[in-house]
Formats: structure tokens, C-alpha cells, sequence
């Protein structure tokens, strides 16, 4: 999302969507804060590959994750695997409002892969944060959108993944 | 006599929800597919009224998957449910040939509205 849009604009974008899908999926209402995640995390990512040079993660507390998993599947107990298919399905979803977003934004088409699910915190290879929206909800329970950007070498040339 | 539905996503979520806004009405699930690949391989076998495809899946995108299934079966009727509604995939979807567009996450209201008029 790069140079395509300021910080505050993608923040902006992201956080609208992060609070709409949260609540349309998951009737889990999430507020910005300062509040720390906990020791049990599960990290989901996606990366951008068309359009914007960029990834985004959302790391959260396991329980929120677990809960808002309940309430999407209308289920008290869920298996590792459906906590797995609701955070990808969520957060593919909230990646997709803010692609289009960005478009009636920036008039950039942008593509994303699937999501991938990593149990604990997960950070992507070769790419440094650029900012961190920090929520939480009544539970006092917590999430961070992270918006990554590609690193660049001390030579100033992004890495070469070809 | 129930209007079956072809749904193709790789998330056992939306199966869930579709299940849960179909409950009721006139159509039911008649197959569920985890991928675009999966889905062309299944169409001919299950004929269903309509299709609702993803576009983001492992493998081939949805986008890509409707196309060949309306190659190979013209007269299918395929609604795209995807969070990626925005212009561009609009147009394409239009391009392809599908017969509407559901934006993710979906309301009751809004999807049979857009089936009712892809069956019409």
C-alpha cells in the first residue's frame, strides 16, 4: 500500500474495516487501545502480490479468536481446525474490504494469496513493521492488525525474491 | 421444489452461514466444493440451479473457475460471494459472464435478492 496512500489514509481504511467485519462475522465489538496481547496468540497472514508490494497480520489472543469462532459457527465447543478456517475466512474477508478500499482510494486493482495460520506469534521474513493498530474488546481481550512493509537493504534496494 | 446450490469455498464458514441464511427458503445445498478445481470437476455430475463462487481459494482463483465452467456449460448460473467487491473484479465477473455479485460478509436479504434475479 506502500506509497500509494499516507499512513494515517491506510490506517484509516484498515481500522474501518477490522470494526465492520468483527462485527458483521463475529458480533464482537473491538476498540482501539494500548491494551498488551497475551502468551497464547495465533497469528494469521496474507500477502499482497498484485498491486501493493506489502502484507498484513493479525496476531490476537487465542480466546478472542476462540469466541469469535463460537459465534460464527453458532457453536459452543470448536476444534483447532475450525478455529483455523474461521480466523482465515475472517480475515480474508476483512483483507478484501480494504483492497476495495484502496481501489475507490487509489484507482489500484491490488491480489492477495490465501491466508495462512501459524499457532503463536509469526513474524514475515524480510519485511519490517510500518505501524500496529492495537485493539481490544470487553473481555479485555486483544488483537494487533500489523501493516508490513518490505524491507529495504542497507545498499537501499528491496529484496530480490526472484 | 427446492432450487439446489452448487456452493464453492474453501472455508467450511461460509458453508455454515449460507446453510444458516438458506434455512427456510427455497434452496438448499446441494454440493459444496473447496476449490475452483473441485467445482469443474463436480458441476456436470451435480447440475445444480446455481453456483456460488469465492474468488480467493487455494489453487485456482474463483474467477478463473467460473470462467471454464461457463465454457464448458454455457447456460450455468454462477453468482460470485466474495469480499472483493470493487470495480475491477465487478467488471470481470460481468465480463465472464456470472449472473451476480454477493459482498462478503452477506445478509439474508441481499442473497436471495441476487439469487432471485440470477434465476430469473
Amino acid at each position: 500500500m506502500n506509497s500509494a496512500m499516507t499512513k494515517e489514509g491506510l490506517e484509516q481504511i484498515l481500522d474501518q474495516a477490522l470494526q465492520d467485519v468483527t462485527e458483521r462475522t463475529a458480533g464482537v465489538r473491538l476498540y482501539q487501545g494500548n491494551q498488551p496481547l497475551g502468551e497464547d496468540l495465533c497469528t494469521v497472514h496474507i500477502t499482497f502480490d498484485k498491486g501493493f508490494d506489502t502484507s498484513l497480520t493479525l496476531c490476537a489472543d487465542t480466546a478472542l479468536l476462540v469466541r469469535m469462532a463460537q459465534n460464527s459457527f453458532h457453536e459452543e465447543a470448536v476444534s483447532q481446525e475450525d478455529l483455523e478456517e474461521f480466523s482465515k475466512e475472517y480475515f480474508n474477508v476483512l483483507c478484501g474490504k480494504v483492497v476495495g478500499a484502496m481501489f475507490r482510494a487509489t484507482q489500484v486493482s491490488a491480489h492477495f494469496g490465501a491466508p495462512v495460520f501459524y499457532h503463536g506469534r509469526y513474524e514475515p521474513e524480510d519485511q519490517d513493521v510500518q505501524f500496529i493498530l492495537t485493539y481490544s474488546d470487553e473481555h479485555s481481550e486483544g488483537a494487533q492488525l500489523i501493516h508490513h512493509v518490505p524491507r529495504v537493504h542497507e545498499d537501499g534496494a528491496a529484496p530480490n525474491h526472484s | 421444489m427446492s432450487k439446489r446450490i452448487m456452493v464453492v469455498d474453501d472455508s467450511r464458514l461460509v458453508r455454515v452461514q449460507l446453510e444458516d441464511v438458506l434455512k427456510g427458503t427455497e434452496y438448499e445445498v446441494a454440493a459444496y466444493c473447496r476449490s475452483g478445481e473441485d467445482a469443474i470437476e463436480q458441476y456436470a455430475a451435480v447440475q445444480p440451479d446455481l453456483v456460488t463462487m469465492d474468488i480467493i481459494m487455494q489453487g485456482m482463483d474463483g474467477l478463473d473457475a467460473a470462467e471454464i465452467i461457463l465454457k464448458n456449460n454455457p447456460d450455468a448460473r454462477i453468482v460470485m460471494v466474495s469480499s472483493l467487491a470493487y470495480d475491477d473484479t465487478f467488471e470481470r465477473a460481468k465480463a465472464i459472464g456470472t449472473r451476480g455479485f454477493v459482498d462478503k460478509p452477506f445478509h439474508q436479504e441481499q442473497l436471495l435478492k441476487v439469487f432471485g434475479q440470477a434465476l430469473s
